[in-house]
């Protein structure tokens, strides 16, 4: 019965098909683009509407049939000192969780370069913390940073003096764990690249530049790192992309606190539409930030294209 | 490898390499080791200063709580005050939730996302600007697409459902499955298509017969990439549900009680639980890691 219900199904599909007269390789291509037109297009003009708006879910009215404040929403993000705070503290917390992520990663990868004896243990356990799920990451650091935890203890017996801080209770250093959290999830990935791309540089290459008499720093510096840029190039990339989306560490460790001195743009979203329900103003901060990812993408675009050609 | 690369860079001397690489790999272990020493701590060790490194009483308490809510209410009665029942009756439920949602998602979207690869790759479908359009959902910050998702998925009816979730997973999964599938179908020559169509197959048959057969590897890697990024994804499954379907990553984040705080070891124990199949997966695809989260653009 089922079986031939789906038979039927089948048959009836194809000929929809050949009604529709749709190339093989448009039909290929439509489950996955009809699921990103339900989830993404769809939402990104209601996105567009409540941004004119000042729907709010409390007040009982669908959010069609809201009334129109038009660019208010905009106008006052502008001067939201909250929000503005959110955006420059995320761009920080990208420059500098990347930054040090690609430092630490090049590091790590010369380490790496030659063979020895437990090599592969050493890696598998160095690209440990990328495989923990963020959520579990972020609790493990919620607990190294208590005010009775590992950390403080640690700080206790180098200053030589009892430490209890409450790192995550300070308006100035509760971003610290949260910085903390994210290197050690996503250096792994950075060092993984980067090894990847001096593997790759082919040997006869150094070893020309050492034959032509360079010291073995020289031929890194000049031969193995440029050769390298691309990769690590994308791997910035893809890391500042992550990075900017910055939610679960945050949402564990402070959810933005204290007052809001560590919320990120999604933290500070999520504050607004789930806390304050403010879905029309948050909408109008989505769509601001949304075009900006746009531009930025766009600008990209050739470059990236270039590297994946 | 070893030949390849001896001597490349500047070279520390060997002590020093030794003590740098095991001071990297303890910094790397140790968050780890932490969670998975406090999952077996008793409740007054939880916190307690100083802090234990290891258990002083090492108990399954914690883990009793986590899958027995006998054990949970029990705990909560006379320890935790206010332990939420709703979140914390068994995480048995979170992880079949988990379960059902992480792998359904994932195979939606590595079918839809192979199919799509395939017309990339070999039809050029749309130029290069097509699959760009799904690179750009992933740089998208999710939480600007949520609150339109939150407000579209309760008039569909979506929210709060297993059918919900799975369709965000898929959409947001299936920039993956294009670009890392497609890198390895451009690795396959066209022309092993082309002499099977001379002997009669269609394009479909040539595609399912030979280049498949050929990727299986590639794409059960890309499966498990994809499903280890569903299984731990949160921030969707924190806003568009509401207390019905939980999964395991909810259940961490809500073992907190109003009393006490978080309850640290229990937020452990589920932790390290959760945290295992990820771990398992990842190992196993270890080589397709880098490729995976590249999106095909860097190979080992």
């Amino acid at each position: 019965m089922e079986r031939r219900d789906t038979v039927q199904l089948g048959t009836q599909c194809r000929r929809l098909l050949r009604i529709a007269r749709l190339p093989f390789s448009i039909v290929l291509v439509l489950p996955a683009q009809l699921i990103t037109l339900l989830v993404v297009v769809v939402p990104t003009i209601i996105v567009v509407w409540l941004s004119l708006t000042d729907w709010q879910p409390t007040d009982n009215i669908p959010w069609f049939k809201a009334e129109f404040s038009w660019f208010w929403n905009f106008y006052d993000l502008l001067s939201d000192e909250r929000f503005v705070g959110a955006v420059l503290r995320t761009l920080f917390v990208v420059t500098l969780c990347v930054s040090t992520e690609l430092v630490l990663a090049v590091a790590l990868a010369l380490l790496f370069l030659d063979e020895w004896p437990w090599r592969k243990v050493a890696v598998s356990v160095i690209i440990l913390p990328m495989m923990v799920v963020p959520v579990d990451a972020a609790n493990a650091f919620f607990m190294l940073f208590n005010d009775h935890g590992p950390i403080n203890q640690l700080l206790s017996l180098v200053l030589d003096r009892p430490v209890e801080y409450a790192w995550l209770a300070d308006p100035h250093w509760a971003l610290l764990p949260i910085i903390f959290a994210e290197v050690w999830q996503w250096t792994p990935l950075m060092f993984l690249l980067v090894l990847t791309a001096f593997l790759n540089v082919p040997r006869n290459q150094w070893r020309a530049a050492l034959g032509l008499g360079a010291t073995p720093a020289q031929a890194f510096f000049r031969v193995v790192l440029p050769l390298s840029l691309p990769v690590m190039l994308v791997a910035v990339l893809i890391r500042a992309i992550e990075t900017f989306k910055i939610f679960d560490v945050i949402y564990i460790l402070t959810r933005g606190g204290p007052g809001a001195t560590t919320e990120s743009i999604s933290m500070y979203m999520y504050n607004g539409a789930f806390v304050y329900f403010r879905m029309g103003y948050v909408a109008a901060a989505a769509l601001l930030v949304l075009f900006v990812v746009v531009s930025v993408c766009l600008a990209l675009f050739k470059p990236l294209q270039k590297h994946y050609e | 490898m070893s030949d390849r690369n001896s001597a490349r860079a500047p070279r520390l001397p060997k002590v020093l390499h030794r003590v740098a690489v095991v001071a990297a790999m303890v910094i790397a272990f140790f968050p780890v080791f932490w969670l998975l020493s406090t999952s077996f701590k008793p409740y007054e060790e939880w916190a307690s200063s100083p802090p234990h490194w290891l258990p002083k009483k090492p108990t399954l308490q914690n883990y009793r709580i986590v899958f027995a809510p006998e054990a949970a209410r029990r705990f909560a009665a006379t320890q935790a005050g206010s332990l939420d029942y709703k979140v914390s009756g068994s995480a048995w439920a979170a992880f079949g939730t988990s379960a059902v949602v992480a792998t359904a998602a994932t195979l939606l979207s590595v079918v839809a996302g192979t199919l799509a690869a395939y017309s990339i790759s070999r039809f050029r479908i749309g130029g290069d600007s097509f699959a760009f359009q799904f690179l750009s959902v992933r740089m998208f910050p999710p939480i600007a697409v949520v609150v339109p998702m939150v407000v579209l998925f309760s008039m569909l009816r979506l929210t709060d459902t297993h059918l919900g979730l799975i369709l965000a997973y898929t959409a947001f999964t299936l920039p993956f499955s294009i670009w890392m599938i497609r890198s390895f179908i451009e690795e396959i020559p066209v022309d092993l298509e082309g002499v099977a169509q001379v002997h009669g197959m269609s394009q479909a048959e040539a595609f399912l017969k030979v280049t498949l057969p050929l990727i299986r590897g590639g794409v059960l890697a890309t499966a498990l990439f994809v499903f280890i990024l569903n299984w731990s994804e949160f921030l969707f499954a924190l806003t568009l549900t509401s207390g019905h379907v939980v999964t395991v990553t909810l259940q961490v984040a809500n073992y907190v009680s109003a009393s006490s705080g978080k309850l640290y070891g229990v937020q452990a124990a589920m932790g390290t639980i959760s945290t295992i199949p990820v771990i398992v997966f990842g190992f196993l695809i270890q080589s397709h890691l880098v490729r995976g989260l590249t999106f095909g653009a860097v190979k080992e």
